[in-house]
């Protein structure tokens, strides 16, 4: 389905990934708080898929433009921890769209970490290498759930 | 000084095709930059207004002088005449055969563009000649493309697109956003058969988010396992510290190098599954 240099490249990222993401799986273990009421598992299973997203961009690292906007995200997340929840922040949106797919392009820019900031063409490149590292994370984190739950 | 004035007005506005051959003849021989610049001016010649203000009647050299003589030749020879003080012809034929800057700025819109395109490629001020020769269009394959320059992305216009520099970045933008849209198309399932940007924008939209509600979905059910084996990780008979030497291992055989070929032919069936198991609305 994909070229060959491709699956090279997502390769590595994926056993970087998962490297990262089983570490931090098995920290969350050791230090579990065992209760098992809803909002505690609601919250744990919300710490894993930010560890998830986190360790993906750990993995890709800084040269792409989602990755970087999620590694920010999370390091402002980890410095405004106990304050207010979110400010407004300002929306940097390019318009030089044409007009006809408007909302869909809003769309896509929501759904890119990082993409309000990028022109169509950035986009779409950016949204080309998300969708290829978030497969490879579902993979993986399957492949994990399968592996543990044997 | 009747009759001169009389057969040059006449002769300027009787046959214009006499403009085109005397203006192609001269300019072969000079030098190829602005053998090629006069080529163009030859190409938007039969536009009169646009050379009417042109005002610079330069130090006409003899070549040109000569030239109109030639061109004039049918109505007898006012070469006096057209030298000194004629603004019709014999200043569009100086202004055509002088230098790129006095283009650029003397006249309006079509000299600003030869002059852009001079500044851009080679290939563009031949395109934009043969575009713009609409009255002329056996002139556009005599043009001498000058050299072009390495740092461009090469544009080429078709006859009858616009050719000025910000119409030929925005067929630039749209070839290489298709392109990626392309690449798109061949990395989301079941996009291939999608035509349309808006329809191929929608399902890229919808496999993402698929993807991130799997994640969402597989992170509760990697807290279930992970908690569960956290409460007692005694049942499968580690100690948390080993199994995870252990399974740092495993995890990374598994992923290295077993389960490439395996994703890479079952990934359909798992994906089905998966939507399956999250109740996804995707049905491909």
């Amino acid at each position: 389905m994909t070229p060959k240099g491709v699956t090279l490249n997502t390769n590595s990222h994926k056993i970087k990934f998962a490297r990262r993401f089983i570490r931090t799986l098995l920290k969350m273990r050791k230090n579990a708080p065992s209760s098992s009421s809803i909002e505690e598992i609601r919250k744990r299973s919300q710490r894993i898929k930010i560890a998830a997203y986190s360790s993906m961009a750990h993995a890709v690292g800084s040269r792409r433009a989602w990755s970087r906007a999620i590694l920010f995200k999370l390091r402002n997340r980890a410095r405004h921890h106990g304050m207010m929840r979110r400010r407004s922040m300002k929306k940097r949106v390019i318009k030089n769209d044409p007009p006809g797919d408007q909302s869909q392009t809003n769309k896509l820019r929501q759904l890119v970490p990082g993409g309000k900031a990028m022109d169509m063409c950035s986009l779409l490149e950016e949204t080309a290498h998300y969708i290829r590292s978030l497969s490879t994370q579902v993979k993986v984190m399957q492949t994990i759930a399968d592996h543990f739950s044997k | 000084m009747d009759p001169p004035l009389v057969s040059e007005s006449s002769f300027s506005a009787a046959n214009p095709a006499a403009y085109s051959l005397d203006e192609l003849w001269p300019f072969g021989g000079s030098e190829p930059g602005t053998g090629s610049l006069g080529l163009r001016m030859g190409n938007l010649g039969p536009n009169p207004n646009g050379f009417a203000e042109s005002s610079g009647n330069r130090d006409g050299s003899a070549e040109e002088s000569t030239v109109t003589e030639q061109s004039g030749g049918g109505g007898g020879g006012r070469k006096k005449r057209k030298e000194v003080s004629s603004e019709d012809e014999s200043s569009k034929m100086v202004s055509t055969s002088s230098a790129n800057d006095l283009l650029s700025e003397s006249n309006g819109k079509r000299m600003k563009v030869a002059g852009s395109c001079v500044d851009n490629d080679g290939s563009k001020a031949e395109v934009e000649a043969s575009s713009a020769a609409d009255n002329k269009p056996a002139e556009g394959s005599t043009q001498p493309s000058e050299p072009p320059k390495q740092d461009y992305i090469h544009v080429r216009a078709r006859r009858g697109q616009a050719t000025d520099s910000h119409s030929l970045a925005e067929r630039a933008r749209r070839e290489k956003i298709s392109e990626r849209m392309k690449i798109l198309q061949d990395l989301v399932p079941g996009c291939n058969k999608v035509i349309g940007k808006a329809l191929v924008l929608d399902e890229i939209i919808n496999y993402i988010q698929s993807l991130q509600r799997q994640v969402e979905f597989l992170s509760m059910k990697l807290e279930a396992v992970n908690s569960r084996m956290g409460m007692n990780p005694v049942m499968d008979g580690f100690p948390p510290k080993d199994l995870g030497s252990h399974q740092f291992d495993a995890s990374g055989m598994i992923f290295g190098s077993q389960s490439m070929g395996e994703y890479a032919q079952s990934s359909q069936p798992e994906w089905l599954h998966m939507q399956v198991g999250g109740s996804f609305e995707r049905a491909t």
